[in-house]
């Protein structure tokens, strides 16, 4: 069990590492290829204030006509992609582990903070899951690859937060949360988590196609 | 047994039991009875303490050496692997924010102790097995 953590918390984060730094890379360039072959015209009027007044003015909470409409979603939303991020980069353990492999030290959240955090975006994935089942507009459009990367997501945290709190077998359920973090890096360029790398672009198509092209008062 | 008999008896084993608490003392003030790692410097800890049991960790583990743990501190400021620095703490040499560039003292235990495990492929690596609650 020791070997199969050392190995899983070494050669296996590199390969984790690898596959979200060079799929990413790969997602993006043949996403532009794919762009400049359909929609050649679209990408000279991509205007650079446009973008950036559409991707603020969705920054900011019911600022927009999308958030208004589903206050539910909006709350949960917010708080699930700040929590994931707070924890992913900024969590204590985290940057304990760039200190010790790399001699790194990053900011880090205070541990009691990180732990609240986890919880609240666990709850806001049990959100986005009852959306799914119980809500008929969002229930029709949903596919079982929509199921695939919200379990993606909420697996790191289910496991971490038990590691933490060392519920179970603590070298087990650290080397599963370790795995289901991997997983999750490994997948995020291949799967619906992709628009982790495309949200801002698309959101820039959005607000250059109204604000450059059809002029509309609209972001 | 007399009321007096039973007094007297047990003022008698209190003496004993007062008297082997005295010698104790200095005995758990050393590495023979040492059960966690020490933790002061830190100040207020995140993590629940490491138990160490000093000697029969090392033993346990057949470390012969001292200066495997306990490494001293050459002229130019490297890490000296001949001659020991037991009975000097960690801290001494590394501070919990050291402003020498020496390697910090929650860093230098880690490395120590986690190397040294995953080499070995025996010993706690993941957090909750040493911070155990
Ligand atoms: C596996 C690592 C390790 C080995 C091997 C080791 N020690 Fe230690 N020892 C420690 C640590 C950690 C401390 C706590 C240091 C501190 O206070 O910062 C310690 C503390 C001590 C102390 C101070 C005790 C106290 O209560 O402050 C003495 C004395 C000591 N060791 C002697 C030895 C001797 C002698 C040997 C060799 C026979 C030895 N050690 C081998 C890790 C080790
Ligand atoms: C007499 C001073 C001194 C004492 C006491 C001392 N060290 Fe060190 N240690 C050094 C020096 C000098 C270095 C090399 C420079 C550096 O990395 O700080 C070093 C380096 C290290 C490294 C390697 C760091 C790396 O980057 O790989 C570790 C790990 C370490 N010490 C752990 C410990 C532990 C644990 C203790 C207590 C058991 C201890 N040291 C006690 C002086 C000391
Ligand atoms: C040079 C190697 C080495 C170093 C350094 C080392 N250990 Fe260990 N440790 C071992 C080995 C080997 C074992 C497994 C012993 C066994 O169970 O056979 C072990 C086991 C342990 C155990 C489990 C003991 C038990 O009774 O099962 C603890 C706790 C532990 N180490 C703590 C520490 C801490 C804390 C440090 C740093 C201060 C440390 N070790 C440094 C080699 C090392
Ligand atoms: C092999 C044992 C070992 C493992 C594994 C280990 N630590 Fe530690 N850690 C120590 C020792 C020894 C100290 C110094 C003594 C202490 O703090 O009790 C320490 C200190 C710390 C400190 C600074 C003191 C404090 O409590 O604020 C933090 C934070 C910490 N460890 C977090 C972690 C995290 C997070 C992990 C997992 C990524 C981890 N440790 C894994 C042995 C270990
Ligand atoms: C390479 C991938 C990863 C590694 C090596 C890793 C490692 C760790 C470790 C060692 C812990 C500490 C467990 C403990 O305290 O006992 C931890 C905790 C945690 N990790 Fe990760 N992790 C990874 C990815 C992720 C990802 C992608 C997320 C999700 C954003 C995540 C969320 C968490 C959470 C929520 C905790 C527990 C927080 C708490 O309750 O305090 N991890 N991680
Ligand atoms: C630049 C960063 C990101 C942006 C701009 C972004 C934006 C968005 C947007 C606009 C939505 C759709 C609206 C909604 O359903 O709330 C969404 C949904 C979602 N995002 Fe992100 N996202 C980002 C990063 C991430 C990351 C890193 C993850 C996790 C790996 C993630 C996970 C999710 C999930 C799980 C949903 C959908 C929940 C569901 O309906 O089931 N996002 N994101």
């Amino acid at each position: 069990m020791t070997e199969f953590y050392v190995f899983v918390s070494g050669p296996l984060a590199w390969i984790a590492w690898g596959f979200f730094i060079i799929g990413s890379i790969y997602r993006l360039v043949s996403m532009y290829a794919l762009a400049k072959a359909k929609d050649g015209s679209s990408l000279a009027y991509m205007s650079l204030p446009y973008s950036l007044r559409s991707i603020l003015n969705w920054l900011i909470p019911f600022n927009t006509m999308g958030w208004k409409s589903d206050p539910l979603m909006t709350v949960a939303t917010f708080l699930f992609h700040i929590g994931f991020l707070l924890v992913a980069v900024f969590l204590g353990a985290h940057a304990v582990l760039w200190d010790t492999a790399f001699g790194i030290s990053i900011p880090s959240l205070p541990g009691g903070f990180g732990d609240a955090v986890s919880f609240v975006v666990i709850a806001a994935c049990a959100v986005f899951a009852y959306r799914r089942l119980a809500l008929p507009h969002v229930k029709g459009v949903t596919r079982p690859k929509d199921w695939f990367s919200l379990i993606l997501v909420a697996l790191p945290f289910v496991t971490g937060v038990l590691a933490y709190h060392q519920v179970g077998p603590v070298l087990l359920m650290t080397t599963l949360h370790v795995l289901a973090g991997e997983l999750l890096l490994a997948l995020i360029p291949f799967t619906r988590l992709s628009h982790a790398l495309f949200a801002l672009l698309t959101r820039s198509y959005m607000g250059s196609e109204f604000g450059a092209v059809r002029h509309a008062k609209d972001w | 047994m007399h009321r007096k008999n039973i007094v007297k008896l047990a003022a008698s084993m209190l003496t004993i039991l007062a008297l082997v608490a005295f010698y104790m003392v200095p005995v758990a003030m050393s590495q023979d009875d040492m059960t966690q790692v020490p933790a002061d410097a830190f100040g207020t800890l995140e993590r629940p303490r490491v138990a160490f049991a000093h000697d029969a960790h090392n033993e346990k583990a057949g470390i012969e050496e001292c200066v495997v743990c306990h490494h001293g501190k050459t002229e130019d400021g490297k890490m000296d692997k001949e001659n020991s620095s037991e009975g000097d703490p960690c801290s001494s040499c590394h501070a919990v924010k050291p402003t020498d560039g020496a390697t910090p003292l929650m860093r230098a235990y880690h490395r120590q102790c986690i190397t040294c495990h995953e080499a070995k492929g025996a010993g706690p690596v993941a957090c909750g097995q040493c911070h155990a609650k």
